[in-house]
């Protein structure tokens, strides 16, 4: 069996890699996403003051730290039996808003768009962010950097740092929102609301209008059939911040709709000898292996999961948007998974219109952001869609708040058997007969992993020195036949 | 002439700290002005964002080099980011290209880049303490920066 390395991830983490095998005939037997582990963080939680946690979770991971901070916020709500006041989960959401807006505009801009802009098979040294803006413009790239940084303010105003925040305590948030903050944030989202219209245009001119990338898309090379989950308000449509977990089956029907405090029923965790990373499934439907379908529980979260199980956008521009994307892709659910990119920026969309919601609501400047907690401490889950998908935190403390256990399923958990499967397919797609040794291919089988933008050992900032992509093949002795390397920036 | 010294890392994850910790040793003792210390986990874009304005930027970070001498440190400059491809974080564009969008999109950059890179041994285990061999090279560092510094 010959055996291919492909690490690091060009534009992903420097650690991740996919071992992909083939068979006597050159065809791919089996494919492998392998992620390094981060050892301990559960003993280093456990014995501190559970309100410490919404300080120390989103040191995780550098790349969404505002989702861990309000999923931990909540959680040390729930373990303190406290309800925040409405104007406190009204600014929690409203800097949610900005971290989404944030977010999904870096991926979109600097991960997803250079496949598209500049295809997927381009050289890959004008195949990033630089190349991009040299075919859409400078003036774009200013875009981009503006609406960024001006989330970004948002989130540090509230948060009262840029990228850690210190602003979730149980019971509320640490200060309130001023009518002068309140005016600036209301003209930022509309320059946010405008920009994502901006974005799914672009999308629609440089993507949906060559059919050569619209078959991408619907190909079956990145298409496959899965659960979903995501959080839904009460009217079923896509949030963020807080409601019920809704799941749905590949046929879109409702499987079950549960409490953040009831995930243990819903999900069980399968492991693998050759990954720390478990494998989550639907316990309802149980784990069949690394397949998809309607017998497997392997589900999938993030923005386009959002997407398939909520009835719609609570949001206008979000929600026609949102019937084209369905429209154009054949109903729903869609399980094209590159169609995530375009789920992504249907979110953007949200997130803007949602965030300006905020800024206008009268009671946003209420200085009341606090319920002081005075319950004795017990055990609590807290859930937040997080830009990657659904996560939780579940904390349980002494009668003192002091940790006993921690437990975490982050978004890329969560989709770890299905981003396993899709690279599998994608490989199965483009691999044929031995023939891999081309870069574009290669890129192509990244794309099934990319649409998912997984968050895995993000808390790893070390500069990796060279590390070049590397491409081992083996042949079926495990004896290397080939290496390639390329340095690609 | 403004300056800024930027600690790259995760303050919890072992060695990955030492960006940090270099940084705090150096607020103990220096106050200049027209120098900006800072500890920061950003990368990419929101590295961009931070490094505005300055002049000169003095960088300290871990790093990981095949077969490295652990403790060791690299003077490097902006001329030697050419092949890393993950200056920091994988959902974002790495340093190089972040300063190169940058300059393309006309902000003020530093026009002298230093980066002091530590060699580490463990950066995949959460804890608040360096390794003894990196906690070692953290007195050094912090008088390599000093000496950047007087160096104008």
């Amino acid at each position: 069996m010959k055996r291919i390395v492909i690490e690091p991830f060009t534009r992903l983490e420097g650690h991740g890699r996919i071992d992909i095998f083939l068979d006597d005939a050159g065809d791919v037997a089996n494919a492998y996403l392998r992620v390094p582990e981060l050892r301990g963080f559960e003993k280093f939680c456990e014995g501190r003051p559970v309100e410490e946690l919404p300080r120390i979770t989103p040191r995780i991971c550098g790349v969404c730290p505002s989702a861990h901070h309000l999923a931990s916020t909540k959680a040390v709500d729930a373990v303190f039996h406290v309800d925040p006041p409405q104007v406190a989960k009204k600014i929690r959401e409203l800097y949610y808003c900005a971290h989404m807006v944030h977010s999904h505009i870096a991926h979109f801009y600097a991960l997803a768009a250079p496949d598209f802009v500049l295809g997927p098979t381009s050289d890959p040294a004008q195949r990033n962010i630089l190349g991009v803006i040299a075919k859409v413009g400078v003036d774009i790239g200013l875009q981009v950097i503006k609406t960024r940084a001006d989330a970004q303010h948002i989130q540090e105003v509230i948060g009262g740092k840029a990228t850690h925040s210190v602003c979730g305590l149980p019971g509320g948030v640490s200060k309130a929102i001023t009518e002068e903050e309140r005016s600036d944030f209301e003209d930022k989202a509309k320059n946010m609301v405008e920009f994502s219209k901006f974005s799914l245009k672009l999308f629609s001119d440089v993507v949906l209008s060559n059919k050569e990338y619209v078959d991408i898309i619907l190909g079956d090379v990145y298409y496959m059939t899965s659960y979903y989950m995501g959080m839904v308000d009460d009217n079923n449509k896509v949030n963020f911040y807080d409601g019920d977990i809704r799941v749905v089956d590949p046929e879109g029907k409702e499987v079950v709709k549960f409490k953040p405090a009831d995930y243990l029923d819903i999900i069980a965790e399968h492991t693998e000898p050759w990954t720390y990373l478990k494998f989550p499934f639907l316990k309802k439907i149980g784990w069949r292996g690394l397949v998809d379908g309607m017998d497997s529980g392997v589900y999938r979260v993030a923005p386009l999961a959002r997407l398939n199980v909520a009835d719609g956008m609570a949001t206008p521009l979000a929600q026609a948007e949102y019937e084209k994307m369905y429209s154009t892709l054949g109903g729903k659910p869609a399980h094209h998974t590159l169609a995530n990119h375009w789920a992504r920026l249907i979110e953007l969309q949200y997130a803007a219109e949602r965030l300006l919601e905020l800024c206008q609501d009268k009671e946003i400047t209420d200085p009341n952001v606090r319920t002081l907690p005075t319950a004795t401490p017990t055990e609590g889950v807290g859930v937040v869609e997080a830009p990657r998908g659904t996560l939780f935190h579940h904390y349980q403390t002494d009668a003192n708040g002091m940790v006993k256990k921690v437990n975490l399923i982050v978004a890329t958990g969560n989709n770890n058997a299905a981003m396993c499967i899709s690279i599998k397919k994608a490989a199965q797609g483009l691999i044929k007969a031995g023939n891999v040794a081309t870069e574009g291919i290669l890129n192509m089988v990244e794309m099934a992993y990319r649409a998912y933008d997984p968050c895995i050992a993000c808390a790893t900032h070390s500069l990796p020195g060279q590390m070049p992509l590397e491409i081992v093949i083996y042949d079926k002795e495990g004896k290397e036949l080939d290496r390639l390397s390329q340095y690609i920036s | 002439m403004r300056t800024l010294v930027l600690g790259l890392g995760n303050p919890i994850l072992s060695d990955d700290s030492v960006g940090f910790r270099v940084v705090q040793e150096l607020r103990a003792r220096l106050d200049k002005p027209n120098l900006t210390l800072v500890e920061s986990s950003a990368s990419g874009l929101n590295l961009l964002d931070l490094i505005t304005g300055y002049d000169k930027l003095i960088i300290i970070d871990a790093i990981k080099t095949e077969g490295g001498e652990s403790g060791k440190i690299y003077r490097l400059g902006a001329e030697n980011l050419g092949a890393i491809r993950h200056s920091a974080s994988p959902h974002d564009i790495n340093l190089p290209t972040a300063l190169e969008l940058g300059k393309k999109l006309g902000a003020v950059l530093p026009q002298q880049i230093i980066i002091l890179a530590i060699e580490v041994v463990d950066v995949t285990t959460f804890s608040e303490k360096c390794t003894p061999e990196v906690a070692k090279a953290i007195p050094l560092a912090v008088s390599m920066v000093a000496e950047e510094l007087e160096s104008g």
